[in-house]
Formats: C-alpha cells, sequence, structure tokens
C-alpha cells in the first residue's frame, strides 16, 4: 500500500458527496441539473466544466471508487477491480480480449498515459464523409492546449525504458522515424504500474484531476451505480433508472433509483454509451446506434534479447512510430501504429501463446523479452466497418466484431514490420503472437515464416485497450447518433460526451483525443445551458 | 444460475445429445460462483498440461481457490458460460468429442492432456479454440497472480513505495 497522501481519500474526508457500494445508499429519486452517466475521460472534462458553470451535477460510475492507498501494483487486485469484467471483456466470438475501465476515472485510472492529439488526416476524413465541419486542426488546436495544460501533457523526456529503447533502435537501424510519447503525468516516479492504477498520483487521470475538481464545486457522485435506461417520450429524456450494482456487476435486488436532471450526458465509454441507448429503446431512425464500433485491433510481436529487458519497468509506451500509417493512403490498406507496452505477469502469462514446456521455456525468458504492439487503423476503408453492440438477453453489452481478411492482411503486415524491427534491434529471437508460430531465429527465416501463418481469428492473438464509436457524431442526420455538437440528433436533452462519438478510429491512443473534442463540446453545453463560458483551466 | 445451452452452439449441442446431457446439466462446473468438484477435475487436469514444465504436482492444488477468486469477479454471463463449458468437458461425452481425451481429466497423462489441448487450440471448430483459449489464459492468470510464481519468471515484484 502506498504511503504517500490520497488526494481521493482526503476529498472524502472533506465531506464530497459519495454515494452506493461502501457509502451511504443512494437516495431514490435525484433531481440536479445535469447527470453525467460515466466518470472517465469524456465524463470528468464535462464534470469538471459543467460544475465550474454553476451546475448541480451527479456523477454514476458503474464501477468502485479506489485510489492510490489501494493501488499496491498489483495485476490480482487491479484487474477484477478496476477493469471491465476483470480485464478479460471479450468481443462476442471471443476472438478479441477487451481491456477497458471500470473505476472512479474509467479508462483515465489504468490507461498506459499515451497522449496524441487527432491526427489530421482522421479529422480530414470525419469533415469529408461524416460532415464535421470545424473539426480541423486549428480550430479544436485552443481545446486540446486546455486539455494538456489541464492534465500536464508533455512530451516525456526521461531516458526510455529498454522495451520502448528497443523500437527507437531498431527503428533508427531500417531508418525509421520513431518519437517520444507525450504523456498526462506530473512527477512520474517511472514505475510502470500505470495499469494498475498510479500508485504515487502522479498520472493525471480524471481520478486525481477533473473528477475531484467536480467534487470540490458539490457534485454528487455514485458509485457501484449502473446507468440502465433513460425513460425517453416525445424526444425528450425524462429520467434515468439506475441499480445498485456487486463487484461483478450483477444488480441488486431492490436497489433503483431514478436521477431526473435537466439535460443528460452520456459518457460511458464505447462499448456501454450503446448499449444504454439500446436497452433505453432510444429513437435509431437511420440504424446507427452500435454500428461501426472500432477497436484499433492490435497484434503483437515478442522478441528475447541477450540483455534484460525487465518490460515492467519505467514509463511504458514512451517511443512510438507512425511510420506505416503513412505508407498507404489512409483508405488504402490498413495502416497501424507501433509501440512498445509494458509487460506484467499475470498479462504475459495469459497473452503468450502455447503451453506446457515451450510455454515455460517463452516464460522463464521474461526478464530478456521485449514486447512490440501494433495499432491497426480501422474504420477507413469499404472492409473496415469496425464491430457492433448488441444486447444479450440480461440486458449487458456484447461487441460482435469480425476480424475479417481485410482486417487480418493489416495484422500480418504489422507482425513483419515488427520482427523486421526486433531483429534490427538485436534480437536474438522473435515470437510472433500467433498460436501456429514458433520462436524464429533471423529475419528472412521470420519473414518466410509470416508469410505462411494463416491470418485467422482466435489463432491471431488479438487485443484492444481503445474501444470507440457506435454513437458517431456528424453532420448530417443519416450519418449518425449525435450532432457535431454532440447533441443526440432526436433527443434534445441528451449529450453524448466520449470515445463513442467517433466515426472511425482515431489512429492513435485515443484519450487526448476525447479531452479535447468533449472539453469543446462541454463549453458549449454550459453556455446553452447556463449562459456562462467556461474554458479547462 | 440460468443455462443457456444454445450459447454453447450447434456442435456442443450434437456432443450433449448423443449422450451426457442431461448428466452435464446436473453437473455444472460452477456453483455459486466456485468451481464445483467437475470444475475441479477439469482445471487440475488442465493446469497439469498447461503448466508442465513450469509448476511442480503440489502447485496445481492451490490454484482452485485463486481461480474461485478470479470466476468470482467475472460478470454473470461469463460466469454462465463457464459453467457449462465446464459441464460439458467433464462430462464423458464431452470429453472425449469435444476435448478429445480418452480417459477423465483426473487420471489421463499429462502428454494425453497435451494432446488433447493442442487437438482443441488448433481445431477449425471455433468453440473447440475458444474452450481451449478460457483453460489456457484462466490457469495462467491464476498461477501467475501469486507472488510465489514470481521467482520462474525472474520478476522482482512492484517496487515499494
Amino acid at each position: 500500500m502506498s504511503s504517500l497522501p490520497d488526494p481521493v481519500r482526503d476529498g472524502l474526508k472533506r465531506g464530497w458527496r459519495v454515494n452506493g457500494g461502501p457509502y451511504a445508499k443512494a437516495p431514490a429519486r435525484i433531481v440536479c441539473d445535469v447527470v453525467v452517466v460515466g466518470s472517465g475521460a469524456g465524463a470528468g472534462i464535462t464534470a469538471d466544466l459543467l460544475t465550474q458553470a454553476g451546475l448541480d451535477v451527479v456523477i454514476v460510475e458503474e464501477g468502485p471508487l479506489k485510489s492510490s492507498a489501494d493501488f499496491r501494483q498489483h495485476e490480482s487486485d487491479a484487474y477484477p477491480s478496476l477493469y471491465q469484467e476483470s480485464a478479460a471483456r471479450k468481443t462476442a466470438d471471443k476472438a478479441i480480449n477487451i481491456l477497458q475501465g471500470r473505476c472512479v476515472g474509467g479508462s483515465t485510472t489504468v490507461n498506459w498515459t499515451s497522449s496524441f492529439r487527432t491526427p489530421v488526416e482522421t479529422l480530414e476524413y470525419w469533415r469529408a464523409n461524416y460532415k464535421l465541419e470545424g473539426f480541423d486542426n486549428d480550430t479544436l488546436a485552443p481545446y486540446f492546449t486546455q486539455a494538456e495544460r489541464r492534465l500536464n501533457i508533455a512530451t516525456w523526456l526521461e531516458p526510455p525504458n529498454e522495451n520502448n529503447d528497443l523500437l527507437r533502435r531498431g527503428a533508427a537501424k531500417l531508418g525509421i522515424p520513431a518519437a517520444a510519447i507525450a504523456r498526462n503525468v506530473k512527477g512520474c516516479w517511472n514505475l510502470g504500474s500505470c495499469g494498475m492504477g498510479c500508485p504515487t498520483n502522479a498520472k493525471q487521470s480524471m481520478l486525481v484531476t477533473t473528477i475531484p475538481a467536480a467534487l470540490d464545486r458539490g457534485a454528487t457522485l455514485l458509485v457501484e451505480t449502473r446507468a440502465d435506461r433513460f425513460d425517453i417520450a416525445n424526444g425528450k429524456v425524462h429520467g434515468l433508472r439506475c441499480v445498485s450494482v456487486r463487484p461483478n456487476g450483477a444488480a441488486v435486488t431492490g436497489s433503483e433509483s431514478t436521477i431526473v436532471a435537466r439535460h443528460y450526458v452520456l459518457a460511458a465509454g464505447a462499448i456501454n454509451s450503446p448499449a444504454v441507448l439500446l436497452r433505453s429503446e432510444a429513437p435509431d431512425p437511420h440504424g446507427c446506434l452500435g454500428r461501426r464500433t472500432f477497436l484499433h485491433p492490435v497484434v503483437l510481436s515478442a522478441a528475447v534479447l541477450e540483455q534484460k529487458v525487465a518490460g515492467w519497468q519505467g514509463a511504458p509506451q514512451s517511443i512510438y512510430t507512425d511510420h506505416f500509417l503513412h505508407t498507404e493512403p489512409i483508405d488504402g490498406r490498413m495502416g497501424f501504429k507501433l509501440e512498445a507496452p509494458p509487460l506484467h505477469p499475470v498479462i504475459f502469462a495469459s497473452t503468450v501463446a502455447g503451453f506446457g514446456r515451450t510455454q515455460a521455456r517463452a516464460l522463464k525468458q521474461f526478464a530478456h523479452t521485449h514486447v512490440l504492439l501494433a495499432l491497426l487503423r480501422d474504420g477507413f476503408h469499404p472492409h473496415s466497418e469496425g464491430g457492433e453492440v448488441k444486447l444479450r438477453g440480461d440486458g449487458s453489452p456484447s461487441l460482435d466484431y469480425p476480424l475479417n481478411d481485410y482486417v487480418m492482411e493489416g495484422g500480418r503486415r504489422a507482425l513483419l514490420a515488427m520482427a523486421e524491427i526486433q531483429f534490427a534491434a538485436g534480437a536474438r529471437e522473435v515470437l510472433p503472437v500467433h498460436e501456429l508460430a514458433s520462436p524464429y531465429t533471423s529475419w528472412p527465416q521470420a519473414r518466410d515464416a509470416i508469410h505462411g501463418l494463416p491470418m485467422k481469428p482466435l489463432l491471431t492473438k488479438v487485443v484492444s485497450a481503445h474501444v470507440m464509436g457506435g454513437c458517431a457524431f456528424a453532420g448530417e442526420e443519416r450519418l449518425g447518433v449525435a450532432r457535431p455538437d454532440g447533441v443526440h440528433w432526436q433527443l434534445d436533452n441528451l449529450s453524448i460526451h466520449d470515445g463513442s462519438l467517433f466515426p472511425t478510429s482515431i489512429g492513435a491512443n485515443p484519450q487526448l483525443s476525447i479531452y479535447g473534442i468533449t472539453n469543446r463540446l462541454a463549453q458549449a453545453l454550459a453556455k446553452r445551458l447556463t449562459g456562462r463560458d467556461v474554458i479547462l483551466a | 444460475m440460468k443455462r443457456r445451452w444454445l450459447l454453447l452452439g450447434a456442435f456442443s449441442g450434437a456432443v450433449l445429445a448423443l449422450g451426457g446431457g442431461s448428466l452435464a446439466l446436473v453437473r455444472p462446473g460452477l456453483r455459486d460462483g466456485k468451481l464445483t468438484e467437475s470444475g475441479r477435475d477439469v482445471f487440475g487436469g488442465a493446469a497439469r498440461g498447461l503448466l508442465d514444465g513450469t509448476a511442480r504436482a503440489d502447485e496445481i492444488a492451490p490454484l482452485f481457490a485463486r481461480i474461485d477468486t478470479l470466476v468470482t469477479g467475472l460478470p454473470q454471463h461469463a460466469q454462465g458460460e463457464l459453467s457449462q463449458l465446464l459441464a460439458l468437458l467433464e462430462s464423458a461425452p464431452g470429453r472425449r468429442g469435444f476435448a478429445g481425451l480418452a480417459r477423465p481429466w483426473t487420471e489421463a497423462s499429462v502428454p494425453e492432456i497435451q494432446d488433447a489441448l493442442q487437438s482443441m487450440r488448433v481445431s477449425s471448430v471455433s468453440l473447440r479454440q475458444q474452450a481451449y483459449q478460457a483453460l489456457h489464459d484462466i490457469v495462467g492468470a491464476a498461477y501467475f497472480s501469486d507472488e510465489a510464481a514470481w521467482a520462474f519468471l525472474d520478476y522482482p515484484g512492484p517496487k515499494a513505495i
């Protein structure tokens, strides 16, 4: 347990209004100005700005309130308490494992701090295809700048850990440009435990920035409380029905409460936001709801080095290359971004393919193992329509994301690119994470083998930590669920403020895109509701 | 726990219908979110094959409590699917027809279990692949969530702060 000050526990002592879970039961009926569903990137920014404007805000979070004093840097604590479905959320065919936060702060509490503005080419594509006028670099720049200042986002100037430096060195040998990643940290201890909750509060997640700011201004936070459905009639939302949940998400019988607000903001993330609207039977005249959900499907390549890598240690993901996003047109073959993720025992053992003595050999080399990942940029080609969020019989969401040949062809090129970089960096052997691959000891051997691998779901290991889309915003009603200002096309007192708005994937780790864009939307919403100008500062 | 057999698809439905469906129905792999004896038999056997070369024989039984903890955190739909899967794998027709294992999980040798795991792993039937991956991921997560297993990885654990 961390012995450092814990701003969340201090806030609770100061009298923050928190209900649900271990705190006082939420009243059966709550009336407020605005209810915000979720407490992650979009929700945090929105709650911060709306409380600045003087609005009475209630934040509804399905997960628990955990903070630095709870963060022991143990995967066995972190996955069940901080992640959706104990970090084992899967697509319908179980071919993609999805890492998504489910705690106060949402995914920002557990992400690896990588911060990129929305790429210019992504914004161009949105303007051309989704009529999102005004979503250009210059117009968005002030909103990104404010978010960067608020969350201390800056290029990481410390030397990268060995896991990341291998990407830098391997890419350099091949003439591939690589650069340092900006991170949202203040006084980072370089521990490498970002994915288990930051024990030093260096990570400027929503948990320690915007949510505390909103609570200090009198907002109410309901934890371990699921937004079940909106009551909708005559083109308006009339209430939000909530239910208390157990740690595994099971509803507690007899725990229902209703929140009545002037305005409703849905920011539950790009699987749960569409699910709330589906459960609510929200109008969807053009069949957009839950469709075009994107994941940046990730394929991985492990390498063994002579020297110790200790991939658990030091800032994760501090070096990247976008070279392979720019070798093709954006709507051509699938591009990908390369990064080097943190390595910890549970995630490594459950991700590395194989079993028995073969796997034991790979595990034994854990300390010398370097891993690269490729984020595949989905959503820009007719054969990349992403997935669809549907509801199971019990109302829980399920994402059906078919890994078709177009996507998997990108995966093959990514495995090739990563293996070549890893050999250039001095790898003794490279193991593409695929059930039919074996460790290869030279680039020509790996190249020939990867060309021969069947790139099929469930044989190729595919994971994701970036869920986007499903409630796209667009400048024409037929193209999306929300208007360019984030307001639902058919429900005038409902806004959507999270990554579900994105009509394609971002092509970069999405947290700063969510911060910047929802900053703009929330400022406009605050003005509409109060007439006041507020900025993120 | 609600049992939704349709989720398991036509292949396993046929296996169960051939004999053993009713047996599996009354022998779920989980009860109240914890492994039943059937569930322990399957995980115990699978772990012997999966962790061969990593874990000692006396490290298998302690896995059950850690798997229980892990399963408790899963949502109800995932617990339901896992319970059905374990019931299928434990039933004689499921074990033979679905997992490809002739002898019970508790009696089969490590090479026999590994042959069965490998046949599921590279099967053309996606449900068999899913079953392999569920066993692989849960056993690996349960084993390496324990600090005692970290020495094998030369992982020192988190820095004290």
